[in-house]
């Protein structure tokens, strides 16, 4: 693998059971995407979409940029809901991925389709 | 004639220096004028109207509205009257509610979207004029986007319950606003249900689009290049500005587009779309895709569905 210096702190998810290493000059979503490891939806990866938001339930993170107040309110912020794409670690986290894909066309249709 | 083309989009963003960078930079839009509210209007090199882009600050990302050109003051007047025949509720917005616009017909498609029409909007010009002009500018920065070319919107579609604003939005821009169907993907027993939609009024196979989703939504604005090598420098240009590249270039079976998505930085999916893909005209048969190939119809090399291309969106 190539050598990546950075001080790194772990990030676990826990509907997976999975742990990776994020650097604090990261989000928590980049540094997944980095590695390439799945756990967390990706989309925009800019704070518009939604698709990654996560439930913070252990540890400490800063803010990267603005989160979509149609996605995370500003009281579900106050209880450790964000986007995984606009927070990077401070500390070791511990997290819940609430948010999920939604499915236009697929999926709806499997019923009918198969039926 | 009624509807010329795609005027404007009018897009919410949530940090407005890094938006009109990302405008600027990646897509090589020119800012043309600011608004005392904070709204930001950029125009592509090779418009002559104003303004093809506004930027609006607020706390979300998505539409606001989009906009479509009309040949004439009285199309306005027109399509009034046919859009509130078809039981649609209508808004004569005056001149000056937009600067640098004439008045507007204002009006929510069946999905909800809010769209508006217009004849005026004031002339500046392409950067290489109409007088001897050379055939692109020496100033182009980013992709050099040529112009705004088509949006795509999410419409509601839920078969339990019978809901499907692509239908209804087909059939109301089919009624009303003379617009013509080039393709559609069509799902469900018999391919019953019409899950996407793509329609003309000029002669590129789309200058909108309609797909199904759980609620209503924007997809992407799409640009307009002119080749498949000007959709490679894009891409260059999204890796050197660190741009989120949603979908790498690739072509889609659909419209036969050579394409690229990425993201602005709000997350507003932008696309850079190269190739005539065919004439399109009214007499040309109506293309269909099934089910079972709607991978190929979306992205045509490869026919995996990407979960971030179709279900991620602002
Ligand atoms: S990936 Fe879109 S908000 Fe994080």
């Amino acid at each position: 693998m190539f050598l990546d210096t950075r001080p790194k702190v772990p990030v676990h998810v826990t509907q997976t059971d999975e742990t990776f290493p994020c650097a604090h000059d990261e989000s928590l979503l980049q540094g997944m995407l980095r590695l390439g490891r799945k756990g967390i939806p990706v989309g925009c990866v800019n704070g518009g979409c939604g698709v990654c938001k996560v439930h913070i339930l252990e540890g400490q993170t800063h803010p990267l940029g603005p989160v979509s107040r149609a996605h995370v309110s500003a009281e579900e912020e106050t209880q450790g809901f964000t986007l995984a794409c606009r927070v990077a670690p401070v500390t070791a986290i511990r997290l819940e991925v609430t948010g999920k894909f939604e499915k236009p066309f697929r999926k709806g249709f499997a019923a009918t389709a198969n039926a | 004639m009624g509807i010329m083309r795609i005027g404007h989009a009018s897009l919410r963003v949530m940090d407005m220096a890094a938006a009109l960078k990302h405008y600027e930079k990646v897509l090589g839009m020119k800012k043309t004028m600011e608004d005392k509210h904070g709204n930001v209007y950029l125009k592509c090199w090779d418009e002559w109207d104003k303004f093809s882009v506004i930027l609006t600050p607020s706390d979300q990302a998505g539409l606001n509205h989009v906009a479509y050109k009309v040949e004439k003051d009285s199309d306005l007047d027109e399509l009034k009257k046919k859009v509130e025949a078809y039981g649609i509720k209508t808004a004569m917005l005056e001149e000056g509610t937009l600067p640098s616009m004439g008045r507007m017909l204002q009006f929510n498609l069946p999905s909800g979207h809010e769209m508006r029409l217009y004849a005026m909007k004031e002339y500046v010009g392409t950067e290489v004029g109409i007088d001897n002009p050379d055939p692109w500018p020496d100033n182009i920065t980013g992709a050099g986007a040529h112009w705004l070319d088509h949006c795509l919107l999410m419409c509601e579609l839920n078969p339990e319950t019978g809901i499907n604003k692509v239908a209804e939005n087909t059939k109301f821009m089919t009624d009303v606003l003379d617009f013509f169907l080039t393709e559609q993907v069509v799902v469900g027993p018999n391919g019953a249900i019409q899950a996407a939609t793509w329609m003309a009024r000029t002669t590129t196979p789309h200058d909108i689009a309609f797909v199904g989703g759980p609620r209503m939504g924007l997809h992407h604005i799409a640009f307009f290049l002119d080749s498949w090598n000007d959709i490679l420098k894009s891409a260059d240009v999204m890796a050197k500005t660190k741009t989120r590249i949603d979908v790498a270039p690739t072509r889609h079976g659909i419209t036969r587009g050579e394409t690229i998505y990425f993201f602005d930085p709000s997350g507003n999916r932008n696309e850079t779309f190269a190739g005539l893909g065919y004439l399109a005209q009214r007499d040309r048969p109506v293309t269909t895709w099934d089910e079972s190939h709607l991978g190929s119809g979306i992205f045509y090399h490869t026919g995996d569905l990407v979960p971030s291309f179709t279900e991620v969106y602002t």
